[in-house]
């Protein structure tokens, strides 16, 4: 491994781009963008300021105005420039117009266009000096009735920072550091990963390398070794950078502030600790990704939408207002970012710091696992045909595929169809139930889910019966899937209330608006809602994710992780900005729902397990009585339920009928 | 849905009629690609001092064949082994005992030649002065001297060649597995491939190459296997081949093979 790591070492620092980022990019770019920034707001400022605003003025005395005019940063312009138009013409910078005296008041409206540089300049100038002008008339009307100066002014409220300047440095630090170090760490990982995975493919010296008396595993090893110490490098290189080029004094704006940028050496030496699990995080998911591409280019292309995803969450930092708690801790790239955040603004929290640190680790590990998986399995390395490795991959699978029968949809047909479906759902599905209500939901499921999972199966090339798994359930079957849905419910429930305890706030309000449209006040009105909330979502969206996308995913897929993403995917539909607690108790569900048709292999199974979960939900809503049986008024399950639910779970998975393999 | 091979077996090649030591050994070996099958029932054997060309068309099997031998395929079927050792099995075994070289030559553009043999020097186990010993005679054998300080990527055609058959053989193995080597070269580079696997013949390697060229196969192997359909429709030397399909030449030959083998 420290072959093949020295190696890797030594071509990557020989290659051009890698050193660019590593290296010319931190010394050179800080100190050049923080002049060349600060040179050129000095510049601007400069040029606002260097002939006097053009400011009309209309309705004053000449009191006012040869108040005004003594000002040299202002020009006055005549009357008639005093308007709207003006203003928005750039015939004035900006309009000052007096309203004639009422009971001792005159009121002073000051136009000005604050899309434009030079008029909110013009607006801060004039308002300074008529705010002058207002204390002198004030002054002389208080000396005219023999009152002391001070009697206008009753309180004089001023505010003063505690803050030291080093305080104030490091808040304002830690809120875009991170951010940077995070992403020269990516960028740092970026072109090496391309480069030793997809680059030596592409340059055929993959396989020369495995053909020498090296076990795979160190070969990852020594390259992912070399990826992850080059970001890691690239990020101290961005690092030690960034805090010369501030303490420099080059910056000058920070020290007028009374803001003092400094990283002292232990929290440097911590924030380099948490950098490594995330540079090995990054070297793992980029090396894995990487040798599943073909070319550099093709690498190119696969790795920037996981670019974009791994840094845009990591901005979340620079928002005002978010505490670093264990959850958001948890959230791969976004916990270590908050982690670097609160050890450079002075407080970091020692258990969100480990959490963030242990499932950064956990996350890496995952990753490391993902590539060297990729490297050990020759499909990926060769393609699948051979002579022609670029070519032969999947487009000889396709191709297979094309002339064999085509049963079921393949697992990327059905993630296209649930996300054109979800798109579908979210354009016309939410402006349906807006403007229609109840009426809508029902609408949009059945002809928004239902119909076009329909139309899929009967107008494409499948079998309807095979990708909707329509197949007569068993007795046994049916009796297994109501025990595990009712023995899975208080334990989504459960989820549910930890989440809420611990994770998150939600507003109380969304859980109203949530039971008013599933309280029922009568018979007629309790059936309604079981058919809108229970019957049909178990039909239609059954159809879609059990149907469709389940049977897809499980074509190609090991049935875990076909009922893994069917039910990840399941519990992301059920998303919303007011309803993201509901993920994880969806996902459960869905997860349960996966296993037991991966068992019974009929649809109907999972449906009624869906009708049950929905069905229950409006029952506990609208009979108080079944309520008080099952939770708190709060919403705090049965513990005693969720406690006998792992036992009940147990006994429905070991009444399920074994997976009957014959064709149905 | 093969039409019946001509396949002459005719053992009459020194490795096997004086029982010298066999080296490379295919035993009905089997390749497929989800439902392509690339190599069926492949069967054949290379003893030491013996060079022995795989001569198929484009998509034949030749290269999957020896990436099964070179331990970078598993097979679906019977095995591939050299020295003994089962390359499904005993992969690093067999990755000592073998020299790859691919048309790709597998050369890093941004180590310079020495650095290139010295790194696998290093992977083959060959350490500090034993390895600087081993690639200097290297670079006296294959002429290196002049460009063994340049990096890989600024060297011509002919000199990468040369580099990439160093490295092939930087730890002495017994084996030597050629996917294509000339593929792409010019006459004159092509001739230190030639030269080589001569010599290597001369020194006991087993030698087993795959190729397209008619003419190397007559001037360099001793015995040949043409492998069309992924099956090996015929085997002998170059002689008995061109006589048992009652033809001129061997491309000819190879031609009549190969139609009615499809």
């Amino acid at each position: 491994m420290r072959t093949v790591l020295a190696k890797e070492l030594r071509e990557t620092l020989r290659d051009r781009r890698t050193l660019f980022m590593m290296i010319v990019i931190p010394t050179l770019l800080y100190p050049a963008l923080m002049v060349v920034i600060e040179q050129l707001t000095l510049f601007g400022q400069r040029r606002l300021s260097e002939r006097p605003a053009a400011v009309a003025v209309a309705g004053a005395d000449t009191g006012m105005v040869s108040f005004l005019r003594r000002d040299s940063a202002l020009r006055l312009l005549p009357p008639d420039s005093a308007t709207v138009q003006a203003v928005r013409r750039h015939q004035a910078e900006a309009a000052v117009v007096v309203a004639p005296d009422s009971a001792g008041t005159r009121r002073v409206r000051v136009l000005y266009d604050p899309s434009d540089d030079r008029s909110q300049r013009a607006n801060g100038v004039v308002r300074r000096r008529l705010e002058a002008f207002k204390d002198t008339l004030l002054a002389r009307r208080l000396a005219g009735a023999g009152l002391p100066p001070g009697f206008a002014t009753p309180l004089a409220v001023a505010d003063s920072s505690v803050a030291t300047a080093k305080e104030t440095g490091a808040y304002a630090l830690g809120r875009f550091l991170p951010v940077l170090l995070i992403l020269m760490t990516l960028l740092g990982a970026f072109y090496p990963a391309i480069d030793l995975a997809a680059g030596e493919k592409e340059r055929g010296t993959l396989e020369t390398l495995l053909t020498a008396p090296v076990p795979p595993r160190e070969i990852v090893a020594g390259k992912f070794a070399a990826v992850a110490l080059i970001g890691v490098a690239a990020a101290a290189a961005n690092l030690v950078s960034m805090l010369l080029t501030f303490q420099s004094g080059l910056f000058k704006f920070a020290k007028a502030a009374h803001v003092e940028f400094t990283l002292p050496w232990s929290t440097a030496a911590l924030v380099l600790v948490g950098l490594v699990p995330l540079a090995v995080l990054f070297s793992a998911l980029f090396l894995g990704i990487a040798v599943r591409s073909q070319s550099f280019k093709e690498a190119q292309n696969a790795l920037t939408p996981v670019q974009l995803a791994s840094t845009l969450p990591i901005l979340v930092i620079t928002l005002p207002g978010i505490d670093f708690n264990a959850a958001l801790a948890a959230v791969p790239v976004v916990g270590i970012a908050m982690m670097f955040r609160a050890l450079m603004s002075g407080g970091a929290p020692l258990v969100p710091c480990l959490v963030a640190f242990a499932s950064t680790v956990l996350y890496a590990a995952l990753a490391l696992h993902f590539a060297a998986r990729a490297f050990g399995r020759e499909e990926v390395l060769f393609g699948g045909g051979a002579g022609a490795p670029a070519k032969g991959g999947w487009r000889a699978r396709v191709e297979a595929w094309r002339a064999g029968p085509r049963r079921v949809p393949l697992a990327a047909e059905a993630l296209a169809f649930v996300a054109a479906i979800a798109l579908l759902y979210f354009h016309v599905g939410t402006a349906l139930q807006s403007r229609l209500g109840e009426r809508g939901l029902l609408a949009s499921e059945w002809g928004l889910l239902f119909l076009p999972a329909l139309l899929l199966v009967t107008a494409g090339p499948f079998d309807a019966r095979r990708t909707l798994a329509l197949r007569r359930p068993s007795g046994r079957g049916l009796a297994a899937a109501l025990v595990i849905a009712l023995a899975g419910i208080p334990l989504g429930w459960a989820i549910g209330w930890v989440q809420l305890q611990f994770l998150m706030d939600v507003p109380k309000e969304l859980f109203g608006a949530l039971e008013k449209l599933v309280t029922a006040t009568s018979l007629p009105r309790f059936l309604w809602l079981l058919l809108l909330v229970a019957l049909t979502p178990a039909v239609c969206e059954e159809v879609v994710f059990r149907g469709v996308l389940f049977q897809g995913l499980a074509r190609e897929e090991r049935m875990w992780h076909a009922v893994l993403a069917s039910a990840l995917v399941f519990g992301a539909f059920h998303l919303s900005g007011e309803t993201a607690i509901r993920f994880l108790p969806t996902a459960w569900i869905g997860v349960l729902m996966g296993i037991v048709l991966w068992r019974t292999r009929s649809i109907f199974c999972s449906m009624l397990m869906h009708f049950v979960n929905n069905g229950l939900a409006v029952l506990v809503v609208s009979r108080p009585e079944v309520r008080h049986l099952l939770m708190s008024d709060a919403g705090e399950p049965n513990w005693w339920l969720v406690a006998l639910a792992p036992l009940a779970l147990a006994a429905g998975v070991w009444l399920l009928p074994e997976r009957n393999t014959e064709n149905g | 849905m093969h039409a019946a091979p001509i396949t002459i077996r005719v053992r009459r090649t020194p490795s096997t009629q004086h029982s010298a030591l066999l080296l490379i050994e295919f035993d009905r070996l089997s390749k497929s690609y989800g439902d392509l099958l690339a190599v069926s029932d492949l069967s054949l054997r290379v003893g030491e001092g013996e060079v022995y060309a795989l001569l198929g068309a484009n998509g034949a099997g030749k290269t999957t064949a020896l990436r099964c031998l070179a331990t970078l395929l598993r097979p679906t079927a019977g095995t591939a082994r050299i020295a003994g050792f089962d390359a499904a099995r005993e992969p690093l075994e067999v990755r000592r005992r073998l020299g790859f070289l691919a048309a790709s030559m597998g050369l890093y553009q941004r180590l310079t030649a020495r650095e290139l043999l010295r790194y696998f020097a290093n992977l083959n186990g060959i350490d500090g002065e034993a390895a600087e010993r081993r690639i200097d005679e290297m670079v006296e054998a294959f002429g290196l001297g002049e460009f063994a300080e340049r990096l890989c990527g600024k060297l011509s055609t002919g000199q990468r060649q040369r580099v990439s058959i160093a490295r092939a053989v930087v730890h002495d193995p017994p084996a030597l597995v050629l996917d294509e080597p000339t593929l792409g070269l010019d006459v004159l580079s092509s001739e230190s491939i030639l030269r080589f696997v001569e010599d290597a013949r001369g020194r006991g390697r087993a030698v087993i190459f795959s190729t397209h060229q008619m003419s190397e196969v007559e001037l360099l192997a001793d015995r040949v296997g043409v492998i069309a359909g992924g099956r090996l429709a015929a085997e002998g030397t170059v002689a008995e081949i061109v006589a048992a399909a009652g033809e001129q030449n061997l491309a000819r030959a190879f031609l009549r093979i190969v139609r009615e083998a499809a």
